[in-house]
């Protein structure tokens, strides 16, 4: 027994000192993928000199980490005198991670996420026109520019943008005799007569989780000509158009048209069982084809048994227009005392980023919309099945992230739409939300 | 004669064989519930996606195991792995060194503020580390750990010092101390006549520590999420959620991955087990 | 336990070392505090300064980006307590600690005693057994919440392949339920360590005992409520105080099944504040949340310990 003990403690102690000796290794030397290029290319001395920029990423996909990587190497085979070191973070945890670096003063250069209000107002941020050329800044859509204004300045830059339509499943509506609902009261029709052809497919998918229950919100007031603020950027979330809005989701969910349960049912799920036939219609990414033309490949389905489907414009209420819903990240830069030289560096990087080949690249990496004019000629050229979704990107509508209180509205319009799942009513519960938001 | 010790015999045997089958089921029922999931698990990622999602099969048609192929190209599963035994097994070995010393002075010295220390060991577990995790990276900040297998290894000793120290406090008690006495009148110093004479015997409690402390470690996520940012010194916990993706959850690699992690830790314990069961050489009892 | 089992006095021979004279008499005195500095160091740098930290923010104003702007008092307890999502997330704590402490220390220890017997194929069942505890709670979670869904999970379809239903069953039609089942969950993966801790209190029990008390004519339950229940009541005592703790701090379960939805119905302290700090960036709210779980804690973490080990044990 002792003899084990003390193997056992032998063994330990050489594991963790080999742990040090690694972790040693791997402060003063840079990750293996560049030794190669810091060898043969600099001069011994010049490593010290190097300027060192940190990036943290969200993980958009399965591919993303690799991409990164792959860029890493690249810019730092091509730039001498920067140490580029990105960390890709997945996107569960990437405000985890974030929000402890910054509270201790740790921020990274570059951050790569979806929300930036909250650092601006906590002065943690440099003005987009700091860190990005002139030449490059040039090439973003302005619309998508704007999202990121707060104050007339533009603090963030856009990295890639997603749009949502309505996916349909061909077969389904065929066989129950519908055709592709364009208004709110063509779609409960058309839900009665899938729900009559087949009890067992759920004909509409909403997704009211904590994941991304403000989706959902967005997608019903946004296609009853309604929206979270005023024209003038005052919140109005308890807006008559709006308690419309969530009555007619909720009624939705009510009549049993819907997946079994909303508030926990995240798009993923709702993804997957539209791949798998068992729902006919849900609003979603433009992914979404990519993603089961891939499920298919990998598992050889043959043709006969795969769904046939396509997608419209999300159904809206009366003569509304129909509204898509944008999701648009950011690129911003972090205010971390950065020299002249370091400032040049980060418009380097850029600069590199943005280069029109590379740039769509990324975009089609995991099948996003690119952010930039020239990207977005590429991504259509590229990619006839994209350029559909080229056009809608340029002109959906996103949500109010530049405004501080965003944070707060989105986790209150999911508890609304949770209680009122619950059978809360929707009027007094979004009168609540205003109060607690505007006053 | 031989006729009323039947009849005394037979009940006996009838009650024991009754026993036994009524044991194997309890023990047949639980192993049963117990693998479910990972019988789930294992027919999951050995499925494509849109087999998984057809929710038709219980078993895969056709297994993929190209699914625990691919997870090690998909991302860095041996490096992770190895983090994971080294942040496990450091953690568990330092949570030790500190531990025993002081699970020894509580059960064979007398000195003030014993109750006080024994209170405050509990008390510093009633925080959850999510709620700990900006002070602990300022720590960590502070001492050049962040992004550093160590630092993970302090943090899990840490945590783990409650548990180490009450078990091993009440192992020692349990445990007669005329042994060590009988040691140091022999001319033993403190130390010599614990490691001689204390350690030996309760070795079957310092190996179910030794379990606890390790498998803990293993599974920590939240604080090694925050701490490490290079993806080469991510432990398991971390690493698999590579499969977790902005558009889709990679249900057969997170799973795949998920019963390669579980591996190491069995094999631990299997060799551990023996001890386990060894049972007390000697002593005297004390709760 | 006092005197009920012939146990050694241990602790008293220990109290008498052999008479120490001049300067040892200093050093016994400082020795104790020698032996304990280790661990006291590592859990002051670790986790006290920490804690430290916690209180500062409890008590500060802080910016969602998680800068702190100034001192602010009570301002954010006041907050979380007017907030009424708070009772409710109290409520789902406690019934959550409750049940899975307390159903996962009987199932436990029942277990425990199961596998303390001497039958063919024990090493493999002990093996198995550990499988829930050494499975990350995130997978762990998922896995559950993979199993019992109504569309695809693997339960409806096994159940359906047997021939035990002809329809899916939703398994999950109110909140209630899938709080329910999170709790399961729980207890799923808290027997382990309830059952290890018990066993290897088992262990160190003298079969003399056992042998005494059959020649006594004792029954197995006689033996079980005045030997084993004794003997083991420490280390149970100890495994359920860490248990209560660590339950009522859980995180993976919950985050990984419903992430506290719908509408807090299945929030916990825990998901709450986390939720609060990543999700409504309210680091101060969420610190200040996190105090009042403390106090919880120590005081039902308090009572209990007196409570239990009141009787006649000196030593604890």
């Amino acid at each position: 027994m002792k003899k084990f003990l003390a193997t056992l403690l032998a063994l330990v102690m050489v594991l963790s000192l080999a742990a040090c000796g690694g972790d040693k290794g791997g402060e003063t030397t840079p990750p293996p993928a560049d030794t190669g290029s810091t060898d043969t290319q600099t001069p011994p001395a010049g490593s010290g000199d190097k300027i060192d920029i940190s990036v943290i990423a969200a993980e958009y996909g399965q591919n993303t980490k690799e991409w990164w990587a792959g860029f890493q190497n690249d810019f730092n085979g091509s730039h001498d005198g920067i140490n580029l070191n990105v960390e890709v973070v997945s996107w569960n945890d990437i405000y985890t991670v974030v929000n402890t670096r910054i509270s201790n003063n740790d921020a990274p250069d570059i951050l790569n996420i979806d929300v930036f209000a909250d650092y601006v107002a906590d002065d943690l941020l440099l003005p987009a026109q700091d860190y990005v050329s002139d030449e490059t800044y040039a090439k973003f859509y302005d619309a998508f520019l704007e999202q990121s204004n707060i104050d007339g300045t533009i603090w963030a830059i856009p990295d890639l943008a997603s749009a949502r339509a309505m996916y349909y499943n061909k077969g389904i509506l065929e066989a129950a005799g519908a055709e592709v609902p364009t208004t709110w009261d063509e779609l409960k029709d058309v839900c009665a007569k899938i729900k009559a052809y087949d009890s067992s497919i759920y004909p509409w998918g909403i997704d009211m989780t904590t994941d991304e229950g403000q989706a959902a919100f967005a997608y019903y007031i946004w296609n009853n000509g309604s929206d979270f603020t005023d024209a003038s950027g005052n919140w109005t979330l308890n807006a008559d158009a709006n308690v419309e809005a969530i009555e007619y989701a909720i009624s939705l969910v009510k009549d049993g048209y819907t997946n079994s349960d909303p508030a926990t049912e995240t798009r993923y799920a709702l993804q997957d069982l539209f791949g798998a036939g068992k729902l006919a219609m849900v609003i979603g990414p433009n992914s979404i084809p990519t993603y089961i033309a891939d499920n298919y490949a990998k598992a050889n389905t043959p043709e006969e048994e795969q769904i046939d489907f396509a997608f419209a414009a999300i159904p809206t209420n009366g003569g509304n227009a129909s509204v898509s819903a944008g999701v648009m990240d950011r690129f911003m830069c972090f205010d971390n005392g950065h020299s002249a030289e370091k400032l040049e560096a980060i418009k380097e990087f850029f600069d590199f980023f943005y280069e029109d080949n590379r740039y769509s690249d990324w975009v089609l990496m995991e099948g996003f919309l690119p952010a930039t004019s020239a990207g977005g000629e590429i991504v259509a050229a590229s990619d006839p099945d994209m350029a559909p979704w080229v056009d809608i990107v340029g002109s959906c509508k996103f949500y109010p992230t530049a405004k501080a209180e965003w944070a707060d509205v989105k986790q209150g319009v999911i508890n609304v739409e949770q209680q009122a799942l619950l059978g809360g009513d929707v009027q007094e519960l979004l009168d609540a939300l205003q109060s607690e938001i505007a006053g | 004669m031989s006729q009323p010790a039947n009849a005394v015999k037979k009940p006996v045997s009838i009650k024991k064989t009754i026993l036994r089958v009524l044991l194997y089921f309890v023990v047949l029922d639980v192993c049963v519930i117990t693998l479910y999931p990972y019988f789930a698990m294992l027919c999951t990622a050995l499925k494509n996606r849109v087999e998984i999602f057809s929710g038709d099969t219980v078993l895969p048609v056709v297994p993929l195991w190209s699914n625990f192929i691919d997870i090690w190209s998909r991302a860095p599963m041996a490096k992770y792995m190895l983090n994971s035994v080294l942040i496990a097994g450091g953690s568990t070995i330092i949570a030790m060194l500190c531990g025993i010393p002081a699970a020894y002075a509580l059960a064979r010295m007398k000195f003030k503020g014993q109750t006080a220390f024994l209170g405050f060991v509990i008390v510093s577990q009633m925080f959850a580390p999510v709620v700990l995790l900006i002070g602990i990276y300022q720590v960590m900040q502070r001492l050049g750990l962040t992004d550093n297998i160590l630092g993970l290894i302090f943090i899990n000793a840490a945590f783990n010092q409650a548990f180490t120290i009450w078990l091993l406090r009440g192992t020692f008690m349990g445990i007669s101390a005329e042994m060590e006495q009988a040691a140091t009148i022999d001319g033993c110093t403190r130390v010599q006549s614990m490691m001689k004479v204390l350690l030996p015997v309760a070795a079957p409690g310092i190996v179910t520590t030794l379990i606890f402390i390790f498998i803990n470690a293993w599974n920590e996520y939240t604080v090694a999420l925050c701490l490490i940012s290079t993806d080469t010194y991510k432990p398991l916990t971390v690493g698999i959620n590579t499969f977790n993706g902005y558009n889709m959850i990679e249900w057969q690699y997170l799973f795949a991955a998920s019963i390669f992690a579980i591996v190491p830790v069995v094999i631990l314990f299997m060799c551990i087990e023996k001890n386990l069961v060894s049972g007390l050489a000697s002593g005297g009892v004390k709760g | 336990m006092s005197t009920k089992t012939p146990a050694a006095p241990a602790a008293e021979l220990a109290k008498k070392p052999p008479r120490p004279s001049g300067s040892k008499k200093l050093f016994r005195k400082v020795e104790p505090y020698i032996w304990i500095a280790p661990s006291i160091i590592l859990m002051a740098i670790f986790i006290v300064t920490p804690i430290v930290k916690v209180f500062q923010l409890s008590l500060s104003d802080v910016s969602r980006a998680g800068k702190i702007k100034g001192f602010n008092g009570l301002e954010n307890f006041t907050k979380v307590l007017k907030s009424p999502a708070f009772s409710l997330v109290l409520k789902n704590t406690i019934v959550w600690t409750i049940a899975v402490v307390v159903l996962s220390t009987i199932l436990g220890f029942m277990l425990a005693l199961v596998l303390n017997n001497k039958f063919r194929g024990r090493k493999v069942a002990r093996a198995i057994v550990v499988f829930p505890w050494a499975t990350t709670l995130v997978i762990q979670a998922s896995a559950w919440n993979f199993i019992i869904n109504k569309d695809y999970g693997t339960l409806n379809t096994l159940l359906m392949k047997l021939g035990f239903i002809s329809a899916p069953v939703n398994w999950t039609p109110t909140p209630g339920a899938y709080f329910t089942w999170e709790i399961a969950c729980g207890i799923f993966v808290t027997i382990p360590f309830v059952t290890f801790c018990v066993l290897s209190g088992l262990q160190s029990i003298d079969a003399s005992y056992y042998e005494a008390a059959t020649v006594d004519g004792a029954g197995y339950f006689q033996k079980l409520f005045s030997i084993t229940l004794p003997l083991v009541k420490s280390s149970l005592t100890v495994a359920t105080v860490l248990n209560i703790i660590y339950v009522f701090n859980s995180f993976p379960i919950i985050w990984t099944m419903t992430k506290g939805d719908p509408a807090n119905y299945t929030d916990t302290l825990v998901t709450y504040l986390y939720k609060l700090a990543f999700y409504n960036g309210k680091q101060g709210e969420t610190s200040a949340v996190s105090v009042i779980g403390f106090v919880i804690l120590l005081i039902c973490a308090s009572v209990y310990m007196i409570y239990t080990l009141r009787k006649g044990d000196d030593d604890l």
